[in-house]
């Protein structure tokens, strides 16, 4: 027992040493870091300058409005904005694995997946995730409930990106190089994570809802924090933590099937 | 004088044949090339649904002289355009970091007419597949292109259109030469096209201010005229775009040509 409590404090102590340097190493090109995180901050707020336009054309769209959408965006681009900061080589998990830099991770004495996860930071994310508070604080509810929600619906949402991620990316184990594919899937799954939940209906809001599951994060605004539905709420915490739980599972699995040349270098 | 006309003959044959190469690059990564039409019909059917729940399927509507047939077909050829455009700024940034520009500098070309070349090559042939893909998904939802001359005018204007997306992606990946990084001045860009370039959205649908502001940039003639006047075909129109687009290419041609003098002098390299 003491054993297990002593490995968690020691993973803790890892992780937490390695958010600082990447940090540190970001902050060593301070002007760029805040040049990459601005104009992603810009970028993001062109997008919800589309909205307003077409909201303005037509202002309630299968009950959606502006507001709706602004805080849509604050949950998609915060949560994915922490998920890459802290996590950062989610979305890269298939090039890792396909180009045997996995090798380095297998030397280390901590789980490999959580060591993959955390040696990088997303310099853009710390735009996407600045932007999402902007956003939660422009139009959303900012009494305690609201705030505890809004903190919910970030890691609900961050969640899910790094677990759809891990599993999409667990597949160059076993069919090799799967990087296209994988790149496709992280855009369509922001895309959708984008748009209102209710556009879509019959099979593709079925699909959205269990094959790409990123109805649970554009259905928050509405689920979460407008009018909080306890079932959805309770069934969104629930995928998100099962499926982060499922891609670590497949991870340790497809590991087992993990073959490469001798690729061990030292990373810069 | 003859030896001007053989010097731009020379130019030309290099051209031809630097985009020649580059379309035989595109045959050889088939693989690449599905999973970027994939990604043209995931977002195309996004749009779809979107558009149709906001016209509450109705194909009678007209918002802004456009029906929801108009608008999902106007939406088909700015996708097929923004997503024909190769990832220029990349390219040269990925140059000026790995010092491969050094070798790029020393050819007996243009490096600006290199990239052109290179670029025209990829983007016409994409532009067709994009837009064949695109009908695919298009079609069964909506109902056939019979936009008569609207074809025509497509077609005149693809080219001055995809030119000027060339030039403005040019200028924002010269200034790797001073700064490295430009992915998030590539963002914007990118987001000032999506919008005020009426790729999301017609610009006939934009407020009347806005509307007045976009007439003053370049970004509506790489996107918006060619789209436009594929579903509401003008004559006179045409002309006034062509007219408009040739004016936009010598402004930014030369903008390049300036930049591209004056990072050259600026830029060190070290191996490549």
């Amino acid at each position: 027992m003491l054993t297990a409590v002593n490995r968690i404090g020691a993973n803790a102590r890892y992780v937490w040493t390695c958010w600082k340097v990447n940090l540190a190493s970001a902050m060593e090109y301070r002007l760029s870091f805040l040049l990459l995180a601005g104009m992603m901050f810009v970028n993001n707020f062109i997008w919800l300058f589309f909205w307003s336009l077409f909201f303005g054309r037509f202002p309630i769209v299968q009950g959606w409005e502006l507001h709706d959408v602004m805080l849509l965006w604050a949950i998609s681009a915060g949560g994915f904005g922490w998920a890459a900061m802290l996590f950062g080589n989610f979305p890269r998990i298939a090039s890792i694995v396909a180009t045997g830099q996995l090798d380095v991770y297998l030397s280390q004495p901590r789980p490999v997946l959580l060591s993959v996860l955390v040696s990088r930071c997303s310099v853009t994310a710390a735009g996407d995730f600045a932007f999402g508070v902007a956003v939660y604080l422009m139009v959303g509810d900012t009494s305690l409930t609201g705030a505890l929600l809004f903190v919910l619906g970030l890691l609900i949402s961050g969640l899910l990106f790094i677990a759809v991620m891990v599993i999409a990316g667990c597949s160059a184990f076993f069919i090799g190089n799967a990087e296209g594919m994988t790149q496709q899937l992280f855009n369509s799954f922001i895309a959708l994570t984008t748009y209102p939940s209710d556009i879509f209906r019959g099979l593709a809001k079925l699909a959205i809802f269990t094959i790409v599951p990123a109805g649970f994060i554009s259905y928050l605004p509405i689920g979460l924090l407008k009018s909080p539905e306890p079932g959805f709420a309770i069934l969104a915490t629930f995928v998100a933590f099962g499926l982060t739980l499922a891609g670590s599972l497949l991870f340790r699995l497809g590991l087992r099937k993990y073959a490469s040349g001798n690729t061990i270098a030292m990373r810069s | 004088m003859g030896e001007e006309i053989n010097r731009w003959t020379a130019a030309g044959r290099k051209a031809a044949a630097v985009g020649k190469i580059a379309f035989r690059h595109q045959l050889a990564y088939k693989t690449d090339f599905a999973m970027r039409c994939f990604f043209l019909l995931f977002i195309l059917f996004v749009f779809i649904q979107l558009w149709s729940t906001a016209y509450g399927g109705n194909f009678e509507t007209v918002i802004s002289g456009f029906t929801l047939k108009q608008i999902v077909w106007y939406l088909v050829f700015t996708e097929a355009l923004t997503l024909a455009a190769p990832p220029l700024c990349a390219r040269i940034e990925e140059e000026v970091k790995n010092g491969d520009v050094a070798i790029r500098l020393i050819r007996p070309q243009s490096y600006v007419g290199y990239h052109f070349s290179v670029f025209a090559s990829e983007a016409l042939t994409r532009f067709l597949v994009h837009l064949l893909v695109g009908s695919a998904i298009t079609w069964p939802f909506v109902g056939p292109p019979a936009f008569g001359y609207g074809w025509f005018g497509l077609l005149a204007l693809s080219a001055g259109a995809l030119t000027i997306t060339f030039l403005l992606l040019a200028i924002v990946g010269l200034c790797a030469f001073w700064v490295e990084e430009t992915s998030g001045l590539y963002f914007v860009l990118q987001k000032l096209q999506f919008t005020i370039g009426g790729m999301l959205l017609p610009i006939d649908l934009m407020p009347e201010w806005l509307q007045r502001v976009c007439a003053w940039l370049p970004f509506q003639a790489a996107l918006y005229f060619p789209a436009r006047m594929a579903v509401h075909y003008d004559a006179a129109l045409l002309a006034k775009h062509l007219a408009v687009q040739a004016a936009w290419i010598a402004v930014l041609a030369f903008a390049v040509g300036r930049i591209y003098r004056r990072g050259a002098t600026k830029l060190h390299v070290n191996g490549g």
